[in-house]
Formats: C-alpha cells, structure tokens, sequence
C-alpha cells in the first residue's frame, strides 16, 4: 500500500542531494531558458554602445596590437616561423575563450543568487547559457582569424603546409572549454562560501597564461624548463590549435592522452560536485 | 475526494547562523577533521544540533506536516520569522530541507517576487519571454499569452522601451502580468501583492480567484493580509516560529490568528518596576488598547471606538507630569498627537490615565501609538515608542464602492445635499 502510493508522486524534496543532478530529460526542456539567456547575454553586453557587437572582434585586436608591439617589437619574444600577428591571434582568441568561460561560470552563484533564491531550475542551466554565448562569439573571433590567415596566404607569401591535423581544431577548442567549464564549476561552488578564493585564483589565472603557449611556442623554450609548461594540460591543446590552423605547433599522442584523460575526469568531477552540493549553496551564499 | 497534489511530512529546515564569513574555513576544517579523520564527534557541533539553543542555530521549520488537494487555495500566515518563506522555497525546490521530505504532483510555479530575472537593459518585449521561460513557461504558452500579457499590463506603447526607463509602477504591472499568465499546476504565491497602487493590487487579487478557482489549479498563498487570505483561500495553514500552530478552514485559522494577534499586540503590562522599560524617573506599568466590540472576538473596524488606557510608575517628587499620546500609521506618518492636561505630583506613585478615539474617525490600516511622558510640557522625560499597535479594518456598509478610501482619517462629519432646483419640461 505504502509501496504504491509512494510511486504515484511526480517528485520528491528531500534533505538528500544527488551526484547524478536533473536528468537530461529536464535540462532539455529548458532549452529556451538558456537560449534566452544567452541573448540576454549578447543583448545587454552592447547596449549603449556605438560599435556594438564590433567590441567582440576590437577587442582582441586591441589586444593583438599590445602583444605585438610589447612581446613582439621590445621583448622580442620568439614566435617560430609563424607571422607573429597571426601566432598571436590565435593565442589571444583561445586564450580569452578559456579565461571568460572560466571566469563566467565560476560566478555562477555569486552573480544569480537572486534569481536563483527564487525559482528553481536546473542550477546547470546558466553556467552551459556561459559556454555557449562564450562558444559564439570565439566562432565570431575564429572567423577573423581564418580571414587573417587568408590574408596572409594570399598576400604576405605564408604557406601553411596543409595537413590532416586540420581536422582536430574544434576538439582543442572544445577540450579547452570543458577544462574551464570544469574549473570554473568546481570554484563556482568553493567561492560560493569562501569569497576570498576568488581574489587568489584571478590571479592564478594570469600567472597560468604566462605556462601556457599563448605569447610564444614551447619550442622556444630552453630544454630543461619545457616540462614545466608541458604539464599544464592546456599546452598540447594551444599546440594543436596552431598546428591545426597555422600549421606549425608541437604535438604528442601522449601529450594529447594526458590533456584528454585530465579533461574528462575534472569535468566528471567538477560536475558531480556541482550536482552535489549546488541545491544547498543558495543558504550559504 | 480530491487528490492530494502536494503531501508535506515532517518538514524541519535548520539554519546556522553567525558562522559564515570569516573564520568559517577555519571552523569547517576543523569539523571536517574532528568528524572524518579523527572519527570523533565534535563537541560544538553536536552541541549545537542536539539542543538547538546554542544561539547558532537556528530552526526555521520544525516538524511540519500536510497536504494540499487539487484545486485547493492554502493561505500560509504566520508572524514575520515564523517560517512562511521557508516553507515555500522549500516547496519551490530553492532550498533543501533539513529533515523531512515534500511530495508532489504536477508542474509547479513560484512567483516569490515579482520581476524574477528581469533585466533593467532589456525591453519589455525581451523581458517577457525571458521572465516566463525562468518562471518555467514555454515558448509556445509565452507567443500564445503575450497580447494578452501586454494587455494586462496596460504598457503597450512602451512595450520595446528598456524596462530601466519604466515607472516602478509600469515595471511591476508588467512583472506581475507575466507571472498571472502562467499556467502550472501548482501556483507558490509570496506576499507578492504587497506592491503597487491599489487598484493593481486589487486586480491582481481578481485574476489569482480567478486562478484558483476556475480550472481547478492549486495555489499556495503567504499573505500578512487576512482579508485576501480569507476571501481567497479555503484552508489555512497558521505557521508559529516554524511549527504548525493550527491548520483547517481558511475561516477558522484568521480568526484564531486575528485574535491571537490582538491580544498580544493591545496589550502590554508589567509586574515589577524594575523589569518596565523605562528609566530613573518614569517606569511604564502597562498600556492597552481596548476596543469597545460587542463581541471580543470580532475584528476591530473603523467604526469601533478604541479607549488606550495606561499606567506608570513616577518616582520623582515635586513634579509636573504630562502625557502625550501619538497616534502612527504603520507607514510612520503621524496622525494625530494629543496632550494630557498636567499633573502635580507632590510624592512618587502610579499614575493612570486614558484616552478614547471614537468610531468612525481613523481611516482603515495599521496603527501604531506612541507615548511621551513629559516634565512641564516640554521637558521629555521618557519616550516609549511602538508601544501597542492595532489594525483597523475596513467597512463599507452599503456602499457601492470598493477602492481604497483616500485621507489620513475617515471621520464622518454630515454632508449635506439636496437639489435646489428643478428643469420642469
């Protein structure tokens, strides 16, 4: 009797959170929500602005211009054989895409306890809204860059040797971005209760880009300090980029296995937790 | 019998409080390694738990039970911090509970504020179908319903207009006409009538009957108003810091409420001078409201007279002793303040005094009085603010109308009207 009235409820509320979080089932249906999010996301990003969505292309030249004249013109650094614009850009659009998914997603219950104090849905929702507008504007970014790479095929006598390797750019982009979705979930949930990790770990984040090959190629780098940076998972993934688009970048099926391995068991982890312990932070945060 | 939708059994929500912010890493890995590693249990913590007095604790909800049946209307009422909100983010999946567990049936709504993720940038356009997909809309329902969205709201002109630029009282009329428009099964309704003008507010009271009564939806309501309770709900749920003080007919539990209210909040005495607030000169001894009702269990309306009486202890000698009385709205404007006549006192003693406010003067509301105890008219000798406060409720009689009757008071002085002249034809 008790067995069958048990199972006629739809849902259940109880103290007990669950690793496995909302079936996907649910997460689809609320495919609008986050859509609408990420226009959200877009629409008030360029309001009152007069270039608008431009920023998203200005920007990282803005940037491009910096690196090119400090690294480039004073610090001299190297850039291998690549045109150092074009190895730069490429870095920079990577680069940002890690760092703003990274650093959206990882405020996820800071920037919505408001919303999320009151109404529920899925808490997943909003850092995957991050990822995709995230997604679209380094597609946007992307696009530029191929321009750039045309430009200087056509015009500036760079000859990318063609290669199979072509083939594997989106996978560096989206193994890139599950290894920020996963940091940023995992802080998401830690900053929540303690604010001041968030201070420490921006900076984390700079002094990891300087360990990862956005503003020169491994090869430049004397033999007996190469390992360090090599341990950074994001390394073969910022080398296969290139590799793939630019056609120079140094890549081993074992590097790669490592960068994989590491990406898919943080992003599991990162998700059980955040499964875990996201349905009681809105008491503590 | 109807099906019971929404079965609440043994509900209890434990807060801590004081301990987040600093040191609370500290405090975690100490627990974390007293409990895991250790294997010991943490004294500050069970002492905590097991007591619940600890002063860092803090039990919101404790051992709460019922059930809701489908189309049913609760009304949730209770003093502030008595557990309502909690209650309801539980039920809305916002926070877990401590103990206990909540089953359901049907797709549920909560409407805990009005605007949930609006976004001041956006246009009312966009703000619509962003509202309505967070409050758990589809797309489909939010094209079919916008006209009539935009309609309810009465802000079509302004409807691709950033919200940022809207009156508050166009962004909450548009805020609520989303969320009127939504269509779950079950309908979490927080206090959300507390905004805008009057007549919004009593529209908005039209379209949840409306709600709750026509297609057999099931609404849960908190509400410090007992009128909307009483003429919207048909149980009620009475929530007395975090426990069930009485659940049944929504008739029966305002009442029971009403009148609880009332006494505790007429009357206040005390026994010992030195336990009176008060001070070296004046000590209070008590202060009361008492309404002059037929029946004491009848609610206090604008046509009852109400006679404060009061007593304090002077402790001076030599003395002239006055007694101000102030009358508050519970929107802090004052509307009235009136003096006793002065008093000399030669020797310390009890003084006693009272003041009537006829029927038929004060405007419907909340009240609140305030009383100074003066020293030759002028000089403050004690201040005793919010002493007592009453409501007043509204009555109309025969009158055909229903909107909030405007003034600060609402004394009936004669007006006199008659036609003077005729058009013979």
């Amino acid at each position: 009797m008790i067995a069958a009235e048990k199972k006629r409820w739809e849902w259940e509320i109880n103290s007990k959170t669950s690793y496995r979080g909302a079936p996907l089932l649910e997460l689809w249906s609320y495919r609008h929500l986050l859509a609408s999010f990420v226009r959200r996301d877009f629409l008030i990003n360029y309001q009152q602005t007069i270039l608008g969505p431009l920023w998203m292309l200005l920007q990282p030249t803005l940037t491009l211009f910096t690196y090119v004249l400090v690294f480039g013109r004073l610090v001299g650094l190297s850039t291998g054989t690549l045109p150092s614009v074009l190895f730069y850009f490429s870095g920079i659009i990577l680069w940002n895409f890690f760092n703003d998914c990274f650093s959206g997603t990882s405020s996820t219950f800071r920037d919505n306890a408001h919303i999320f104090s009151k109404v529920y849905f899925p808490r997943l929702i909003v850092p995957a809204s991050v990822m995709c507008t995230q997604l679209i504007r380094f597609g946007i970014q992307l696009f530029l860059l191929l321009l750039m790479v045309w430009y200087f095929v056509q015009f500036k006598d760079f000859n990318p040797a063609p290669n199979a390797w072509f083939f594997a750019f989106p996978v560096a982009v989206l193994a890139v971005g599950a290894i920020s979705l996963g940091m940023g979930l995992t802080l998401s949930v830690i900053t929540a209760k303690y604010r001041d990790l968030a201070g420490f770990v921006s900076l984390g984040i700079r002094l990891l880009m300087f360990g990862t090959p956005v503003i020169y190629p491994v090869t430049s780098l004397p033999e007996n300090v190469r390992w360090i940076v090599q341990l950074n998972p994001l390394t073969p993934l910022f080398e296969l980029f290139r590799l793939s688009l630019l056609g120079e970048g140094v890549v081993s099926y074992n590097q790669l296995a490592y960068s994989f391995l590491f990406t898919v068991v943080l992003l599991t982890g990162a998700l059980l937790l955040f499964n875990k312990k996201g349905d009681n932070l809105i008491d503590i945060v | 019998m109807a099906e019971v939708v929404i079965d609440v059994q043994h509900l209890s929500k434990l807060y801590r409080l004081g301990t987040i912010g600093t040191g609370s890493f500290r405090q975690d890995l100490q627990h974390w390694w007293s409990t895991k590693v250790r294997k010991k249990n943490d004294a500050f913590f069970q002492a905590g738990n097991a007591t619940g007095a600890a002063g860092e604790d803090l039990w919101a909800l404790q051992d709460v039970s019922f059930d809701v049946k489908k189309g049913e209307a609760l009304g949730i009422i209770g003093d502030n911090g008595s557990g309502k909100s909690t209650l309801l983010k539980i039920i809305s999946r916002i926070v877990r509970p401590t103990q206990g567990a909540v089953y359901g049936t049907g797709k549920v709504s909560s409407l805990l504020e009005v605007g949930t993720g609006f976004n001041n940038e956006l246009t009312g356009r966009e703000n619509i179908f962003l509202s309505g997909y967070i409050l758990g809309m589809t797309r489909d329902e939010i094209k079919r319903k916008f006209d009539e969205i935009v309609a309810f709201s009465g802000i079509e002109r302004f409807i691709d207009t950033p919200v940022k630029r809207y009156s508050s009282g166009m962004y909450v009329r548009l805020a609520f006409a989303v969320a009127a428009h939504l269509e779950p099964d079950i309908l979490i309704v927080d206090e959300v009538l507390a905004v805008g003008d009057t007549d919004f507010q009593k529209k908005c009271l039209g379209k949840m009957r409306e709600i709750s009564q026509s297609d057999g939806r099931t609404v849960l309501f908190v509400s410090h108003s007992m009128q909307a309770v009483n003429s919207l709900c048909d149980k009620a749920l009475w929530l007395q810091k975090g426990k069930v003080q009485q659940w049944g007919t929504a008739a029966e539990v305002v009442n029971k409420y009403v009148s609880s209210i009332q006494k505790h909040r007429l009357k206040q005495e005390w026994q010992l001078a030195e336990e009176a607030p008060g001070n070296d000169f004046i000590r209070m001894k008590s202060v009361k409201i008492i309404p002059h009702l037929e029946n004491p269990t009848d609610a206090i309306d604008i046509r009852t007279p109400l006679t404060i009486r009061f007593q304090y202890w002077n402790m001076q000698e030599d003395i002239n002793i006055s007694t101000r009385i102030l009358l508050f709205s519970f929107s802090g404007e004052c509307i009235f303040n009136v003096l006793s006549p002065s008093v000399r006192c030669y020797k310390p003693g009890v003084l006693e005094g009272e003041c009537t406010i006829p029927g038929n003067f004060l405007n419907d509301g909340s009240y609140y009085i305030c009383m100074n105890i003066l020293k030759d008219t002028a000089i403050h000798l004690l201040d005793f603010n919010e002493c007592v406060s009453f409501d007043m409720e509204d009555y109309r009689g025969d009158l055909q109308w229903y909107g909030k009757w405007w003034g600060a008071v609402r004394p009936q002085f004669p007006v006199y009207l008659e036609q003077t002249e005729m058009v013979l034809s």
